[in-house]
């Protein structure tokens, strides 16, 4: 498993931390491939929500619910980087 | 602390588990076959039954019985309590068939309510454990159906929640389930659609943010994520509250908490905390005016 952080996924890192006011965490630390949700970083369900909301506001995708690959998109962080990657407009 | 609360909560919603299926499907059978005043004379033995087997909601009721009506409360106060509640479960049959005529309903601040829906806008009803959330229902009946989703936690749904909704797959489907990444955004995307979206602000579900409040002169703690949702969101905030006043009288109140909470992330923790003490103190207001509609039966204060 590569431990160290992309570019790109240091900037998702960055993005997730100053949304939800992570204070005591620091980009380079965020383990690509640990969870975000419930352990690993622990956000919840209300962060889930205001990520996705952030996420389509600065990269322009369109994060649906009825999208069957939500769970491993936000699975981890290199899983979301790559998903952003992907379908981003802006 | 807060895991061993969810946890006795958890453990309240199973309780029904045991042996009660059937009495469930007997208690349906009976109030659609035969009639609602069959099935009420059930609810005798039914309460009983409770009062007699279920430990520790008898003791959560005794203590919260004693906090609301000030002086130490007997059985016949517990048996009162569950009665009550087996009441409002029958009816919760009638109302998921749609069958809403048989009930006599008062409806308070109603415009807050209909002006909501015109608006085709949708919001978070906030509501309890406190009487009855699914009257909410009753109100589609002058208007062809109101959009209506409810918020649940369904893997703490109880046995009972589980039953009647098999009863009814068209309400069902519209219950969104907790807890995917992408629950919330299923919130949202029904609250920009129009959705008006129930959810219980009252008893925390182990995940999730939560808030000490004074309730009837003591603290508990209570989770705060329905009114973080509507921040985020952006949405209005509605309380709703069912009661149950005997026989086959309800009264339905609507009370606006918010039209926003504050959008910008300086404020929002503030305000979060200042609409959830409001909401706690709305419910103590009803709670002491209907003490005996309150189906929180376990150790409820900290």
């Amino acid at each position: 498993m590569e431990r160290s952080l992309s570019p790109f996924e240091l900037e998702v890192a960055g993005l997730i931390i100053e949304t939800l006011n992570l204070d005591d965490v620091a980009a380079e630390q965020i383990e690509p491939e640990a969870p975000l949700f419930g352990e690993g970083l622990g956000l919840d369900s209300i962060d889930a929500l205001e990520l996705s909301l952030m996420i389509s506001k600065r990269y322009g995708i369109q994060l649906r619910s009825d999208d069957p690959n939500n769970v491993e998109i936000f699975a981890s962080l290199r899983a979301l980087a790559q998903h952003i990657e992907q379908h981003r407009s802006q | 602390m807060m895991l061993n609360k969810a946890l006795h909560a958890k453990r309240w919603s199973e309780l029904p588990e045991r042996g009660t299926p059937l009495m469930l499907w007997l208690i349906c059978w009976i109030a659609t076959h035969i009639g609602r005043w069959a099935a009420r004379l059930l609810l005798y033995p039914i309460a009983f039954y409770f009062l007699l087997t279920a430990h520790e909601a008898r003791r959560g009721s005794y203590d919260y019985l004693k906090r609301v009506l000030g002086r130490d409360a007997d059985w016949r106060h517990v048996f009162k309590l569950i009665h009550c509640f087996a009441a409002t479960i029958l009816d919760r049959v009638y109302l998921l068939g749609g069958d809403f005529e048989r009930f006599e309903v008062k409806v308070h601040q109603a415009e807050i309510f209909h002006r909501q829906v015109d608006s085709g806008q949708g919001c978070i009803l906030l509501g309890s454990h406190l009487g009855s959330f699914e009257m909410l229902r009753a109100l589609g009946v002058s208007q062809q159906r109101i959009p209506l989703r409810v918020l649940m936690d369904t893997e703490h749904n109880s046995s009972i929640t589980r039953f009647l909704h098999a009863l009814n797959p068209e309400i069902a489907a519209t219950v969104i389930g907790s807890y995917r990444p992408d629950t919330l955004l299923e919130v949202k995307e029904s609250v920009d659609e129009g959705f008006l979206i129930g959810a219980l602000g009252d008893r925390p579900t182990g995940a999730g943010r939560t808030m000490r409040c004074e309730f009837l002169g003591a603290p508990a703690t209570f989770p705060i994520g329905a009114i973080q949702l509507a921040a985020i969101i952006q949405c209005p905030i509605i309380l709703f509250f069912g009661l149950y006043r005997g026989g086959n009288r309800y009264d339905i109140h609507f009370e606006l908490l918010t039209d926003r909470v504050a959008p910008d992330r300086a404020r929002r923790a503030q305000d979060i905390e200042r609409w959830t003490r409001r909401y706690v103190e709305r419910l103590e207001y009803h709670t002491r005016r209907a003490p005996y509609n309150w189906f929180n039966f376990y150790p409820f204060w900290d």
